[in-house]
């Protein structure tokens, strides 16, 4: 649930983005430009959050009343390494948070829903925090990490379902790997017969309630996703329908028991009940308009 | 007639007055005591202060065994006093007992020596051992009223369930005699035990509740009808025809939600497990935003502008309360959407709600998307189809209380939700 300070939404003067460069910051960085808010992208290339100065670095650029959007991750989270590393550029940024408190005005870290127990398959955000997974216990830990530094600053902690978009970088099974496909007219393998349902988020939305969370300077915990789940085989019917391509979505051998997550978004229908998601199928044709536009 | 007997009650609540009419009208002389002068004066007059059926003819029928005081040495004479005291809740659901310790602490030095005293309100286990009494002078006895049927329930119990020291004692004798006059079973049981009787009927009827709301939802998704199936699980003699399934949008009012906390607070305390009482509460929570949800997979999502007509504002019908009222809770979740509202008693709505207040229920609908009945006001079940689908620009309803025919609706092209289909 998300208690907002600004009870209408007000720009804020400006917002540090950490993480800018990837796919989540650098989607949020052009939406807030595209409101005409004054932005400041932290990429990898002008601070390295794991190099012993960046505590000091990041610090040098905040001023008084920024806003902090945290979403710089090693992710997908793999291995106790990652896990580490993660830890440590939380570190510096929960350090620099610690720090600045006087200064900052509101802290939004972009987590993720995978803190949830793999077997809840109905989430909202009263559900248990039990990562069954490094990528999991990496935002869990994180979230309290961020937490403990905001201390009394508003802070909003957003769980996106699984992203869908042109720029992402990760090749996971689902949606964006299953574009890929479908554009190189490679056929889709799904895994079992693709009957397990997820809810795609389109990147444009996660960055949209990302700058509504920071224009009401939200606080508390919030899920990012569309209230409508679908499953791997329908969404990849679906991609291949949009990419006009003659590729074949073949099933294999189920290793592995059927799970399904949906997702009740009450507290975001009360967070921001004029927001609309966008549908899959509308997200999806945008996604390939990008991509026919790149070609 | 037993009017060698005298019997009082503390706390003319809602509960406290129809036991003491109750009882007068098995010819127990009856002394009702409250602090609050105008509540005696009220009573007196053969005036209720609470809404039941056939409470005042009976104040007035029964006048002669029922005298009303706010002067607690009378009650010095009594051989049984009644503790009767309403009980209210926090936020989590936790009793406030301030008050009844008070009212214990007033009446134990008016007792006679021979009188006994009985707790009525619903307390939490381990309450009545506690009072500064000795075992003979002190009862603890199950209420189980029900709004809108107390009286008769408390003329017609079906058992009486009486917590005590030693349940092979006999109860002392005035107590049996006045329980023993309404002919139904007494079931004599430890303190403890009474008291978490109560809070196990009220489990049985939100766990029945909630299976319906569980298996309702999924009928909603699967194409089945709830109401179709309930008939047939009445007729089974393991659940019975007075079960509780029809599916509701959660608990409210606090006496449910305070029994689901005790229980979860005790099995905390003692080690036990609480997933299966702690899984009711979390399903009440889940289905009190069943109309905000329909209200944007039917509507919202579609179309942002719609206009949307709340017919009902109060918490239930028959009353001009807005607290805790579903309707209220829906005005403030979708207050940024164009909205009419109507509701036959509410004439002013705080501005900060924005919905705007029509005339009539018609008026209500003229040029809506979409209309929500959240108030089972009798004049909405005299709404004209015809007339509906003329004024409204789409014709969607959404009707969790089934004010509505749902066939009716279908032949006139409606789409009706409502739940548990």
């Amino acid at each position: 649930m998300l208690q907002h300070l600004n009870q209408t939404a007000i720009k804020p003067q400006r917002v540090i983005i950490v993480g800018a460069g990837g796919f989540v910051g650098s989607t949020t960085l052009k939406n807030l430009q595209s409101k005409g808010i004054e932005t400041v992208g932290v990429t990898r290339q002008s601070i390295d959050l794991l190099k012993p100065n960046a505590q000091h670095a990041l610090a040098e650029y905040v001023q008084q009343g920024d806003a902090l959007v945290m979403v710089s991750a090693i992710a997908p989270c793999k291995n106790s390494e990652q896990l580490i590393e993660n830890l440590q550029m939380m570190q510096a940024v929960s350090n620099v948070i610690k720090d600045k408190a006087a200064m900052l005005s509101h802290v939004v870290y972009i987590s993720s829903d995978a803190v949830y127990a793999d077997d809840v398959a109905l989430a909202t955000e009263d559900s248990k925090v039990q990562p069954g997974s490094f990528h999991g216990m990496m935002h869990a830990a994180r979230e309290l990490m961020i937490k403990t530094a905001a201390g009394n600053i508003p802070l909003a902690i957003l769980r996106p379902s699984i992203l869908f978009g042109l720029a992402d970088p990760h090749n996971g099974y689902g949606p964006n790997r299953f574009f890929r496909l479908a554009n190189q007219g490679q056929k889709i393998t799904l895994f079992g017969g693709g009957e397990e349902q997820r809810d795609n988020i389109f990147i444009d939305d996660v960055a949209e309630v990302i700058a509504l969370a920071l224009m009401h300077r939200s606080n508390g915990v919030l899920n990012v996703a569309t209230g409508h789940s679908h499953s791997f085989k329908d969404v990849a019917d679906l991609v291949v329908k949009t990419a006009g391509k003659a590729v074949t979505v073949e099933p294999t051998t189920r290793q592995n028991p059927v799970t399904h997550r949906h997702f009740d978004i009450t507290a975001c229908r009360q967070a921001f009940p004029a927001f609309v998601y966008t549908d899959i199928a509308v997200g999806l044709q945008k996604v390939q308009q990008q991509f026919s536009g790149q070609q | 007639m037993s009017s060698s007997t005298t019997i009082g009650y503390a706390g003319m609540t809602h509960l406290g007055i129809n036991y003491a009419v109750a009882g007068a009208g098995k010819g127990f002389n009856i002394i009702g005591y409250d602090p609050n002068t105008a509540v005696i004066k009220q009573l007196n007059a053969h005036q209720a202060p609470v809404i039941e059926p056939g409470l005042e003819e009976a104040l007035q029928q029964r006048e002669s065994f029922l005298s009303f005081t706010d002067q607690i040495q009378r009650l010095s004479s009594c051989d049984v006093v009644y503790i009767a005291p309403d009980i209210v809740t926090n936020d989590n659901g936790q009793s406030d007992l301030t008050y009844i310790k008070d009212l214990i602490n007033k009446v134990i030095p008016v007792l006679n020596s021979e009188a006994v005293l009985v707790v009525l309100a619903q307390v939490p286990p381990g309450f009545t051992r506690s009072i500064d009494l000795p075992a003979y002078k002190k009862y603890y006895q199950v209420e189980t009223l029900v709004f809108g049927q107390a009286l008769i329930r408390a003329e017609q119990p079906e058992r009486y369930m009486v917590g005590c020291a030693a349940p092979s004692e006999p109860l002392a004798p005035k107590l049996a005699q006045y329980l023993q006059a309404f002919n139904c079973p007494i079931l004599p049981m430890l303190y403890e035990s009474a008291e978490l009787a109560k809070i196990a009927i009220n489990c049985c009827l939100v766990a029945s509740v909630s299976i319906a709301n569980t298996l309702g939802e999924i009928c909603e998704n699967i194409g089945a009808n709830w109401s179709e199936i309930v008939p047939a699980l009445k007729l089974d003699k393991r659940i019975g025809p007075h079960a509780y399934l029809q599916a509701g949008l959660g608990l409210s009012g606090g006496n449910l939600e305070r029994d689901l906390a005790t229980v979860v607070n005790l099995a905390n305390e003692y080690g036990t497990d609480q997933r299966v009482i702690q899984a009711l509460r979390d399903n009440s929570t889940h289905r009190r935003n069943w109309p905000l949800k329909t209200l944007f997979a039917t509507v919202l999502e579609k179309n942002s502008q719609a206009k949307i007509a709340v017919l009902g504002l109060t918490y239930k019908e028959n009353t001009h309360s807005l607290k805790n009222s579903p309707a209220i809770k829906l005005l403030e979740d979708i207050a940024t959407f164009d909205i009419t509202a109507y509701d036959p008693v509410i004439k002013t709505l705080d501005p900060k709600y924005s919905a705007k207040l029509a005339v009539t229920a018609i008026d209500a609908a003229r040029d809506a998307d979409v209309l929500v009945i959240m108030t089972p006001w009798h004049e909405f079940k005299e709404l004209n189809f015809t007339i509906l689908a003329n004024v409204m620009r789409s014709k969607q309803i959404i009707d969790p209380f089934k004010v509505l025919n749902a066939d009716k609706a279908k032949q006139h092209d409606f789409k009706y939700f409502t739940l548990g289909q």
